[in-house]
């Protein structure tokens, strides 16, 4: 039922790939044919149990694998330009993810040895895999002329334009490498962030640069209710979630072969000014929005899924959508069909600087290029009524490469001939 | 390496006679560019298993080439003689290319360790004496170091001796001023060394009890002030010198004790005798004492000079990485290259903090430095800790 050793044998490689977008939508079904990341959760008794397979074909786990509760990011900086520390780097994370991610200690928390340190640091231990997906992303640094992987260069990575509105930090900003550490109990998530980050110390390969822990999935998946952002709202009703969505808008499939079922991610942090927002009056939050906070539905319809009718006028003569609000200006019928996965998390950091409420929305975007986000973002963020109570203040974009099969690691075929 | 083990090894193919054949790893490993050459996989299977395709060579030089083939759980192996680790590789994972280490051994038994496996430990045989110096030879390299390391220690307490001689000088003159510099000029000794001779507490008194405690009378601080036995030593002085900016009776006596006290400190560790991981551990505690004293600023509270104390924690630990560093080099030549990188790469960083102006060297570690560069610093540090960390394990003499 889980792992990619179930796989029925003989596949084209190209059959495998369907085979993993199909599953944008089903996900959730039991005794499907694994795939990577692919799981049946429902099947699961214990929560604590559920799990996704690492190895495989097709893409990385956490990207159409059902949003778990909780999410621990952390992005690096590459200490040097040598291929080969990355490439250990990477292999390193691949075997401790998988066996993470199957509920394994990477190692002894009390070695046999009195003089010995533990790689293990034991604060999971008993609490099973809870769902936990890692996801591995690789800044534009990655692929310089310094690191000697240029020609291995994702078509479209490169950092992310300047964008209307940004507010961004350098030292919340940016990165060469990402994790996405996606779980339904935070201290496994944690935990696997912490270990993968002593990996890179031990390597030498990469320096923490910066992280955000989330607490509350921001965006729905396929067959899941949709949940609300820290402003009241319902986030993601029109979100990807078939087969179909994932392979026209998701899966990068442009380069060559070994980067097909890869994709493009983007990290925004976005600060909410909550006590603003809170003060405003509801008919102007639903203004902003363009729905209805309590039901979810656009102003133009009754229920959360109707099909925003973006024409419609009151009457005054007004749209009843208004022309900045946020779902008109992010919609794929006003943005020449542009869609993205939303992935995103709520979180809090405490009080800001300022005293104020330090929280808001971890967006985390796949798209199969990132000229998708910029071209909405750089229309939000030239006029949604929205950004009066927000602020991107940190930013990043990384390419996820596809799934290792057993026996190899993430990223793999960069390091062939190097 | 001793006979019985070589009686026994001549007598296996006569017992096994029948078996030989059929079990061809009972062969000594073929010998190629001078070398045996021994391949181990590392195998998901069974539990994660580490699979020798030899078990045994003949003595003299021997390459292990290691291949992580499907193992996850498995990314370091380890020879052993009893539990002695001769040779390591680090950092295996499925998928990365074969990595080899060589080594020259003597008839023997050995062990093959793999920490991760089911079955974790495979035993490996020598036959016939090395005409090259072998491995065993490490304990003699490390031996050397930790001498080497001892008399370092003796040199750094006698120039401690005569250092905060000059402070209490300076102090009883009531030059402020002059008493700043012999007081930054006197700290680095103790922070160079620090974990060595911190264990010490006054002859009769009671080990629990701070009054006693030779560290807390040198350099207690306010941030682990007893209030039962209150302000001593170095940062006592400190206080007056830097936060009140006069010499007051109570300064002298402070510095007058803080000599007898370093006195004392001088005659109590005179002949310690270090063992290979005491070394390691030493080194690994200096780095500790940056990360938790120095980057917070909270060693030099009143002086600002932190970033003094953290140049001499770095060249302690540096000095007692040095003097095992030939023995490591052959245990584990790539984990000896990445520190010795990573404290290549601290002492770089450090350079842009020298400043020849101020008190100690370098630049006044004040609350807007502090805020602008701990990021910075603590991250290099964590860096080296990690790597740093390991070796302990690595030279150690005991089990």
């Amino acid at each position: 039922m889980r792992g990619q050793d179930d796989k029925p044998a003989g596949l084209s490689r190209r059959g495998l790939f369907l085979g993993a977008a199909a599953l944008g939508g089903t996900i959730a079904t039991a005794g499907q044919a694994a795939e990577t990341g692919k799981v049946a959760p429902d099947a699961m008794p214990d929560p604590d149990q559920r799990r996704y397979a690492f190895y495989g074909t097709g893409p990385q786990a956490g990207i159409a694998t059902p949003p778990q509760q909780h999410l621990m990011a952390m992005a690096f900086d590459l200490t040097g330009t040598d291929p080969r520390a990355l490439q250990v780097l990477l292999a390193r994370w691949s075997a401790s993810i998988g066996l993470m991610m199957e509920g394994q200690p990477v190692g002894p928390a009390e070695p046999d040895r009195d003089t010995a340190t533990a790689l293990e640091t034991g604060e999971a231990l008993g609490l099973g895999p809870a769902g936990l997906t890692v996801t591995v992303g690789l800044g534009p640094r990655v692929f310089s002329k310094e690191m000697g992987l240029a020609a291995k260069a994702p078509p479209h990575l490169r950092p992310l334009a300047d964008l209307p509105s940004d507010a961004l930090r350098p030292e919340i900003s940016g990165g060469d490498l990402s994790l996405q550490a996606c779980v339904d109990d935070p201290q496994v998530a944690y935990h696997a962030v912490r270990i993968l980050a002593r990996i890179a110390k031990r390597t030498g390969a990469a320096t923490v640069r910066w992280t955000q822990l989330g607490f509350g999935r921001a965006s729905a998946g396929a067959g899941q209710e949709t949940p609300r952002n820290l402003f009241g709202y319902r986030d993601g009703t029109r979100n990807i979630t078939t087969p179909d969505q994932f392979a026209q808008h998701v899966w990068a499939n442009d380069g060559p072969d070994w980067q097909h079922g890869g994709t493009y991610q983007v990290m925004r942090r976005i600060e909410m000014h909550i006590e603003n927002w809170d003060n405003a009056q509801v008919s102007h939050q639903n203004d902003v929005f363009g729905r209805h906070k309590l039901t979810g539905a656009p102003l133009t319809g009754e229920n959360e899924f109707d099909t925003p009718d973006f024409k419609a006028k009151n009457a005054q003569g007004e749209s009843v959508i208004p022309t900045h609000a946020h779902i008109r200006l992010s919609a794929h019928e006003t943005n020449d069909g542009i869609r993205i996965l939303r992935r995103g998390y709520n979180f809090t950091g405490g009080l800001n600087a300022v005293g104020r409420l330090d929280a808001g929305l971890f967006f985390i975007s796949y798209q199969n290029d990132p000229a998708h986000f910029e071209a909405l973002q750089r229309r939000l963020g030239a006029s949604d009524l929205l950004n009066e109570y927000i602020s991107h203040t940190g930013s990043g974009l990384f390419w996820v490469p596809p799934a290792a099969p057993k026996g190899s690691y993430i990223g793999a075929p960069l390091f062939a001939g190097v | 390496m001793n006979m019985s083990s070589r009686a026994r090894r001549r007598a296996v193919p006569l017992l096994a006679a029948t078996a030989f054949f059929a079990q061809p790893a009972l062969a000594d490993a073929p010998t190629n560019n001078g070398a045996a050459q021994v391949a181990i996989t590392l195998t998901g299977d069974n539990g994660g298993a580490c699979v020798l395709d030899h078990d045994s060579a003949a003595a003299g030089p021997i390459t292990f080439t290691v291949t992580n083939e499907s193992a996850p759980a498995i990314s370091e192996l380890e020879l052993l003689s009893d539990s002695r680790i001769l040779g390591e590789k680090e950092n295996l994972a499925p998928g990365l290319p074969a990595s080899s280490f060589t080594v020259t051994l003597d008839g023997g038994d050995y062990r093959i360790y793999c920490p991760g496996a089911a079955e974790d430990t495979v035993a490996f045989t020598v036959t016939g004496e090395s005409k090259q110096r072998a491995q065993s030879a490490i304990g003699d390299l490390l031996d050397e170091g930790t001498a080497g390391y001892a008399n370092y220690v003796e040199g750094m307490v006698g120039a401690m001796v005569t250092a905060s001689e000059r402070l209490a000088a300076k102090v009883d003159e009531g030059d402020v001023e002059g008493a700043k510099e012999a007081y930054a000029q006197a700290r680095p000794f103790y922070e160079r060394i620090e974990p060595d001779v911190e264990g010490f507490v006054l002859p009769g008194t009671d080990p629990t009890d701070n009054s006693g405690n030779l560290d807390y009378l040198i350099d207690m601080r306010a941030s682990n002030l007893d209030p039962a036995v209150g302000w001593h030593g170095f940062h006592a002085v400190e206080r007056d010198l830097f936060e009140k900016g006069e010499i007051t009776d109570e300064t002298k006596a402070y510095a007058a004790e803080l000599v007898k006290n370093v006195k004392m400190l001088a005659d109590l560790s005179g002949g310690i005798e270090y063992r290979p991981e005491d070394l390691a551990n030493g080194a690994a505690a200096l780095l500790e004492e940056v990360q938790s004293g120095k980057i917070s600023g909270e060693e030099e509270a009143y002086s600002h000079i932190d970033l003094v104390d953290f140049a001499a924690n770095i060249e302690g630990a540096h000095q007692a990485f040095a003097f095992l560093e030939p023995g490591l080099k052959r245990i584990d030549p790539d984990v000896a290259e990445t520190i010795a990188q990573r404290f290549a790469d601290v002492q770089t960083m450090l350079e842009d903090y020298r400043d020849p102006d101020a008190l100690g060297g370098y630049k006044i570690y004040d609350a807007e430095l502090r805020k602008s560069d701990a990021v910075k610093l603590s991250r290099a540090i964590q860096m080296l800790q990690e790597p740093l960390s390991r070796i302990a394990e690595k030279v150690a003499t005991a089990s």
